[in-house]
């Protein structure tokens, strides 16, 4: 086909590399050069410290990951527990040393699979899990005692691993995995307070790690969980100063009830995001170290180093990669891992490129893993710890992201997190972030390529994941099967002890084991839960409890 | 009263709502609130013909629970098996007209039950904040078939005192936090309430809130005969709720037993909401293209040339505005 | 003041909790001049109807980001032709595959937004499917 002369003129313009955009992508404006005419930027015994040394911001360890590599993580998860059982064995095979595995958002939300209006969801966007005797056959062969198996999941699913763990006879203190007990994050990331009430959710997020630490020391706790913070509709500012928000309350609150602040903090680890900001996110990994060690310490009185030094779990994020050219992603996700790396992340999880689309493809899913193969061997990524650091725009760029977040914490705190929260006060603001970005993509005051401007002529409609559904029409039957066959009396009388321990505000965790290892389901155990704190049975109100609960 | 012939088509829809078809009413309302000159005959029949249910107006500072309040007590009624219509109206947005109506959200409980009619309204242009389909939606609500009507605002300023003119039981909910009742007297908010209520009893404070609403009513006392109940919830535990659900009923019957004072009640009522419903109207004639539009531009321009005076012009504006060009 | 104002209904089907996207939508529509009536996340069909028979909407937005939208979509229009609603049409948002269009509207979908959709698209169908003009404040 010819082309013509505007044509070309138009190929040439969109050729060159233009500047769109001098703010950061959350908005932050920069200057064309930083340098010693910023004036003192740090103090580095006081505002850096050598990686491993307080206030962290360098980085956790001394030797980073010359003595400790990032930890290489796929998130695998879908249909039946066969189903993804194979997954894992899959990512296993091809490099993966953790297994991450995601549940079902009927999982998620503490449903189970046979809900009359839901049931179509089952074994969508991740693993049904409604009852211990699934996770056993997930995890068979599988000692959780010696294997870490990291849960991208808050809701029942500690309990439902720990009952497993107690139904096999295995010693809780030895119990290994992590979990993201968060429910805060859930209720503003669109779970809402139908699903997870946020004075409700709170309360069981304490009590979860108040057993946690009591009962299995060795778990890891992912809290909070900002990576869905960010996708939901936050800044790398906001990320901080929310989710310092909500580990305030919540040690905070676990102080109160007589757990000491160091025998908090070393379990927990934040989930964060890495987005396509390149230089703001290393400068946040930066600021929110500096910032949880000094919390930690001024705050909490804490004396142990290893409550000062935060662990970070990075996932990249997968709302930054558009449907459109897909394989752009690729580039995308690589330079996202490459800043979670530079920033100094314990692990971190690389976004498939068709992330936007659906469950990603075996293809999508090596690509990740070479993708971090690339940069650990062939780039030298992890050589040397904070390799930015003492950069004028970095330590700048840190100073200012820290800054901001504690001015946004202390305005949330001010209201009340739990009050800001119910009011609908923070998901305005993230609502209006949204809008905001929506309204820039809109003008082209803010680039994506392919979406907004770069377009390609064709878009190829992307590959669909699919799998064969008949392990989760059988795993659907078993389930129904099982309901029928449980011990009745039994099962009663341990709902009815949960109902029991809710009523009384005690910690509900001993109580939903108990019930677990009878093979209740999770909807049965957390709709207990609901109904003993005011709640509808079912936050979607389809169904009643079958329940006859006493005292 | 009115002996409007009503159309074969009409009289359907009058028909269809006075027993009880949502759709129908849903309809009807849209309409009002297209300002569709038609229903006229249908909103008086409906006003005759209807049962006349008694509609209470939730009030109260932002913050207070009254969403939350609404959407326990809704739950508490349904127990009963009563049937409850919703009137929530919001703001429009002032720059470009359009509205986001997010109350139906916070009573999704509710959503599936068909006992339960909510209406979401914006308030539009209207001077006062609330809108001013919510009379005639109201009337139409009243015909139907509910034991209970609720009427709630997100209660921003002007709103606030609005509902006054278009409920018959006020229900003012305040929260122990920030001395919100001591606001609340200052505001003139408090005269306003037949029952009132401190939301989240739970919490410190409660029991000085409920003192000094005490002594702030008691000092206004002599006015009416209905004692105004002063009441503790907790509205996400639904705790006190069954108090409340009585002093609503009791107030109803009250009304039932003086229609004296629900006819004055009424009487004021609609003063109000035709001051309001009229100043909407001016002020409609004052921006659309028209007669009335015309003499504004004119006069203005004589003011600026000095040929005339604001006053001067005001009043001759006024004197033309039997001008009809409606 | 103008009249005749387009009302627009928005909400999600089951489990998803991925509202972002009509959050988004919802303010940018109400900067249109549309009144948005919002239902947010975690309806069932017959919340929805129920919302349909009191709100009397103009148009019923649906977003997607879970791949059970078929489903979802079929299931709800079925429950709205017996409901009798079923004249009120029906827009799906969000990760919608260009594979499926075809089904989706021989179920009765009138408009398709998937991915990368500007609004002005959005807002014209809005116009076009109610037959209101857009309406700006005086």
């Amino acid at each position: 086909m010819k082309k013509t002369d505007a044509n070309v003129r138009t190929l040439l313009e969109d050729a060159t590399v233009g500047l769109s955009r001098t703010a950061t992508w959350s908005g932050l404006e920069t200057d064309p050069f930083y340098g010693p005419e910023q004036g003192e930027l740090f103090d580095y015994e006081k505002d850096l410290g050598n990686p491993g040394q307080y206030p962290f911001t360098r980085g956790a360890y001394p030797q980073m990951y010359r003595s400790r590599m990032w930890t290489l993580r796929n998130i695998v998860g879908y249909g039946a527990p066969e189903d993804t059982r194979e997954g894992i064995e899959n990512a296993l095979r091809m490099g993966t040393a953790g297994i991450n595995v995601v549940v079902d958002t009927l999982s998620q939300e503490a449903i189970d699979p046979d809900h009359p209006a839901l049931w179509a969801d089952a074994g969508q966007e991740g693993c049904s899990l409604p009852t211990v005797s699934d996770l056993e056959i997930l995890l068979k062969g599988i000692d959780v005692t010696e294997t870490d198996v990291a849960w991208h999941s808050t809701m029942m699913i500690y309990p439902l691993v720990v009952a497993m763990a107690k139904r096999q006879g295995k010693d809780l203190s030895r119990l290994q995995g992590s979990h993201m007990p968060d429910h805060l994050q859930l209720r503003l990331g669109g779970w809402g307070e139908a699903i997870v009430p946020a004075e409700l959710g709170h309360r069981t997020t304490v009590e979860c790690i108040e057993y946690c630490i009591e009962h299995s020391p060795k778990w890891a706790l992912g809290c909070p969980q900002a990576y869905d913070l960010r996708e939901r509709g936050a800044s790398p500012i906001s990320e901080i100063a929310l989710g310092m928000a909500i580990i305030n309350l919540t040690v905070g609150d676990l102080i109160a009830k007589g757990i000491p602040v160091d025998k908090i903090a070393p379990s927990l680890a934040w989930v964060s995001s890495s987005d396509i900001d390149f230089f703001e996110e290393i400068a946040k990994f930066r600021a929110l170290r500096r910032v949880w060690a000094r919390t930690m310490k001024e705050r909490f009185g804490a004396e142990d180093p290893r409550s000062m030094r935060l662990r970070i779990a990075c996932h990249t994020s997968g709302r930054s990669l558009p449907y459109q050219q897909p394989l752009n992603n690729l580039c995308r996700a690589t330079v996202q891992t490459l800043a979670a790396i530079l920033g100094g992340v314990q692990s971190v999880e690389t976004c498939t490129y068709d992330e936007p689309i659906s469950i990603p493809t075996e293809e999508a899913r090596e690509l990740a893993t070479r993708t971090q193969q690339i940069l650990a061997h062939e780039v030298g990524a992890a050589r040397t710890a904070d390799p930015l650091g003492g950069s004028y725009y970095v330590e700048s760029l840190t100073n200012r992201i820290e800054a901001e977040a504690l001015a946004l914490l202390a305005k949330i705190e001010e209201i009340g997190l739990i009050r800001a929260i119910e009011e609908g006060t923070i998901e305005g603001w993230m609502d209006e972030y949204n809008y905001r970005f929506q309204q820039e993509l809109d003008h082209q005051q803010r680039i994506v390529v392919g979406v907004n401007k770069f377009a390609p002529d064709v878009i190829e409609p992307p590959k669909r994941f699919s799998y064969d559904t008949a392990r989760m029409q059988a795993h659907l039957a078993r389930f129904k099967a099982r309901k029928q066959a449980r011990d009745s009396r039994l099962l009663e009388e341990r709902i009815n002890s949960l109902y029991r321990a809710a009523r009384a505000g005690q910690n509900t965790h001993p109580a939903m084991i108990d019930a677990l290892m009878v093979d209740a389901t999770i909807g049965e155990v957390w709709g207990t839960v609901r109904v003993a704190n005011g709640l509808p049975y079912d936050p979607f109100n389809a169904i009643t409890s079958p329940f006859t609960y006493r005292g | 009263m009115t002996s409007l012939k009503l159309s074969e088509a009409e009289q359907a829809t009058l028909d269809a709502v006075l027993a009880g078809d949502r759709r129908q009413a849903a309809r009807l309302i849209s309409r009002i609130e297209a300002s569709d000159p038609t229903v006229a005959p249908l909103i008086s029949a409906l006003g005759e013909r209807g049962r006349g249910t008694a509609v209470v107006g939730i009030t109260g500072p932002p913050g207070a629970g009254k969403s939350t309040l609404l959407n326990t007590l809704i739950g508490q009624l349904r127990m009963s098996s009563l049937r409850v219509a919703v009137l929530a109206i919001d703001p429009s947005s002032p720059f470009t007209g359009g509205a986001i109506l997010g109350d139906r959200v916070r009573m999704a409980r509710h959503g599936a039950d068909q006992g339960v009619f909510i209406r979401s309204m914006a308030s539009r242009a209207n001077l006062g904040g609330m809108a001013a389909a919510a009379g005639d939606a109201l009337t139409v609500l009243a015909a139907m078939d509910f034991d209970w009507i609720f009427i709630e605002t997100v209660g921003v300023g002007q709103n606030e005192v609005e509902i006054v003119n278009h409920a018959d039981t006020v229900v003012v909910v305040v929260t122990p936090h920030s001395g919100d009742a001591v606001q609340a007297v200052k505001a003139g908010v408090l005269e306003i309430g037949d029952i009132y209520l401190v939301n989240k009893a739970d919490t410190g404070g409660v029991e000085r809130t409920l003192a000094a609403l005490r002594e702030a009513l008691h000092r206004g006392r002599g006015q009416h005969q209905w004692q105004q109940p002063i009441l503790g919830v907790q509205a996400t535990t639904a705790d006190g709720l069954e108090a409340v659900v009585a002093a609503l009923a009791s107030h109803r019957d009250y009304l039932g037993d003086h229609p004296e004072e629900l006819f004055e009640r009424r009487r004021r009522q609609t003063h109000a909401r035709l001051k309001a419903l009229t100043f909407a109207e001016l002020q409609q004639r004052l921006d659309k293209p028209g007669a009335v539009r015309d003499l504004l531009e004119h006069w203005a321009g004589e003011i600026v040339e000095k040929r005339s005076d604001p006053r001067t012009a005001a009043v001759a504006i006024l004197k033309c505005l039997d001008i009809t060009d409606a | 003041m103008s009249r005749a104002k387009i009302r627009c209904m928005l909400g999600m089907l089951g489990t998803d909790v991925h509202s972002k996207g009509i959050r988004t939508l919802a303010q940018l529509l109400r900067d249109e001049g549309v009144e948005v009536i919002y239902l947010g996340e975690h309806n069932t069909a017959e919340s929805m109807i129920n919302a349909i028979l009191s709100e009397d909407p103009d148009v019923l937005g649906l977003s997607f980001s879970t791949s059970t939208y078929i489903h979802y979509t079929r299931d709800l229009l079925e429950k709205m032709r017996v409901a009798g609603v079923d004249d009120v049409p029906v827009m799906l948002g969000g990760l919608i595959h260009p594979d499926d269009e075809d089904v989706l509207r021989e179920i009765g979908v009138k408009g398709i937004f998937g991915p990368g959709s500007i609004t002005s698209e959005i807002v014209e169908f809005l116009v076009s499917v109610t037959g209101k003009p857009l309406s700006s404040q005086a």
